[in-house]
């Protein structure tokens, strides 16, 4: 039986499973946003944007450059696709933005010594070797991105229901999409410390996709998507805990919990087609 | 676009008729304000949520999960900006819902309403901003006969009340049972005159010449009714000085 209690009592687990709690948060707001306004990819190109961020903040200052490093990439990004995508109005722009980005950091990333573990670290995070330092800061940075998210809550929901309804209501879509973009931008570097730059999709994406198959109305997909997260979160831990020590499997945490939110979103989409049937039957 | 000439008054219903292409949407979001123009002489409402859109079905995410109350109270969003709906918000929605008939409908969710349903819903969200003007995007299109006539009814029983409406539309009938003036678009200004006489044969013909659109025949004024109504006088040819 895997235990889902006691490897908590260790500090270092318990502060992985804080700061998944902590994001757990923003992935119920930030991320049902970008399940409505369909931003998935958007966030995607952010993720990848923030990546040389990490890396030239690493060789500046190294482990503490890196939030600042991410931060700051990851701002001007989150401008600079706002500004381009609405200029050219399609998607290329943030393929091309993604991929040089990323180019870019494993550019500079290669030219260091022994890059491949530190490559690895920064794409799939330390969960296990969260320092205190960098829980407060993710929940800083998360505190942030929820609070942008909330402030423009009815406008972006509005902008995503009816693009040309909220613009004919005068809502200005350029600061709207800034404010998204920048809480995505936000979420990302909070996450990417912990579960890596390429995972934080998953805590973003997967719990807001889920929700929005077992809900109504927005509401309570807030609730369900932040519930799922934070559960995702718990069994997925206690899974690597229980795979690493029981059965000496080394299973990396982030990834474990990434694959446990996908399982919790095929759940979800077992349960939506039972509840649809359901209210056909009805 | 230019030389376009042509006013909405209040408790008045004007016609945007033009084929695909003429400018009836570009027309539309100057008037919204999001395109620059350089119009000698522009004057709209421009009070918080003074214009209300209608816009064109196509544009709403159908499966989008929020109840038909929440998409109407949107349409308050003008007069509370971030702040969540106060009571008067709550009536103001409460007003426009039952305006539609749809009250009742309000817990629904907007996905599951019909297409008719949709329509009066978004026509609502307009109306709970207590616009002045309405601008309505190809409204009928695909609706059937009942949720025409609702919608007809509903636009009749506003302009009762004030409100001004610019409609753009195919359908001439349709356009000759609401509105009181048309204003006919091709690139330029066709013609702005009153409906019965702007929707002649030969000016719907000149409009959407080259284009493939279903016109209802029987419905349209004949070149004869048009010049005894006018006792022969050439109203809204391009060289028209009336027309700039």
């Amino acid at each position: 039986m895997i235990d889902l209690v006691n490897p908590f009592a260790l500090p270092f687990m318990a502060r992985a499973l804080v700061t998944l709690l902590v994001l757990a948060v923003a992935a119920g707001t930030v991320g049902v946003i970008v399940n409505l306004r369909r931003l998935e990819f958007m966030s995607d190109g952010l993720t990848h944007a923030v990546f040389p961020g990490l890396v030239i903040g690493f060789i500046a200052a190294g482990s503490p450059g890196l939030l600042p490093g991410a931060l700051v990439a990851a701002l001007i990004s989150a401008v600079l696709l706002s500004l381009l995508s609405r200029r050219s109005g399609d998607q290329n722009v943030i393929a091309i933005v993604l991929t040089s980005f990323f180019s870019l950091g494993i550019v500079v990333v290669s030219t260091m010594d022994g890059y491949s573990g530190q490559l690895t670290e920064m794409l799939f995070g330390r969960l296990l070797s969260v320092t205190d330092a960098q829980a407060v800061i993710t929940a800083v940075l998360v505190a942030a991105a929820v609070l942008l998210v909330a402030l423009t809550w009815r406008k972006q929901v509005f902008r995503a229901f009816d693009r040309s309804g909220s613009a004919a209501a005068g809502i200005r879509t350029t600061w709207l999409d800034i404010a998204a973009n920048g809480a995505v931008a936000m979420f990302v570097v909070a996450a990417a410390a912990a579960v890596g730059t390429l995972l934080v999709l998953a805590v973003l994406i997967v719990p807001a996709a889920s929700a929005r198959l077992l809900t109504r109305t927005i509401a309570p997909a807030v609730v369900v998507a932040t519930v799922i997260a934070a559960l995702g979160s718990w069994l997925g831990l206690s899974l690597s805990w229980h795979l690493s020590i029981e059965l000496d499997v080394q299973a990396a945490p982030g990834a474990t919990v990434a694959l446990t939110l996908v399982a919790l979103y095929a759940l979800a989409v077992v349960a939506s087609l039972l509840l649809s049937k359901i209210r056909r039957v009805r | 676009m230019t030389g376009v000439t042509f006013e909405v008054q209040a408790g008045e219903a004007v016609a945007l008729i033009g084929p695909n292409g003429a400018g009836k949407s570009t027309l539309l979001q100057a008037l919204l304000g999001q395109l620059k123009h350089t119009a000698k002489r522009f004057e709209v409402p421009t009070g918080a949520g003074q214009i209300g859109l209608l816009p064109q079905r196509q544009s709403v995410t159908e499966d989008f999960p929020v109840t038909l109350q929440q998409v109407v109270t949107m349409g308050r969003i003008p007069h509370r900006g971030i702040l969540w709906p106060s009571r008067d918000d709550r009536s103001g929605v409460q007003r426009a819902l039952e305006e539609v008939g749809l009250w009742n409908l309000r817990k629904r969710r907007f996905g599951e309403l019909s297409g008719g349903q949709r329509q009066r819903g978004l026509l609502a969200r307009a109306l709970a901003s207590d616009p002045k003007l309405m601008l309505l995007d190809e409204p009928f299109n695909g609706l059937d006969a009942p949720s025409r006539e609702q919608l007809i009814a509903i636009v009749r029983r506003l302009k009762a009340r004030g409100v001004g409406f610019l409609i753009t539309t195919h359908d001439i009938d349709l356009a000759r049972q609401v509105t009181e003036r048309t204003l006919l678009l091709n690139q330029k200004q066709i013609d702005f005159d009153e409906t019965e006489c702007a929707l002649t044969l030969e000016q719907v013909q000149r409009v959407f010449d080259h284009h493939a659109v279903e016109i209802d025949g029987h419905t349209l004024a004949t070149a004869e009714h048009h010049n005894e109504m006018h006792h022969g006088d050439v109203h809204g040819r391009p060289e028209d000085p009336e027309a700039p």
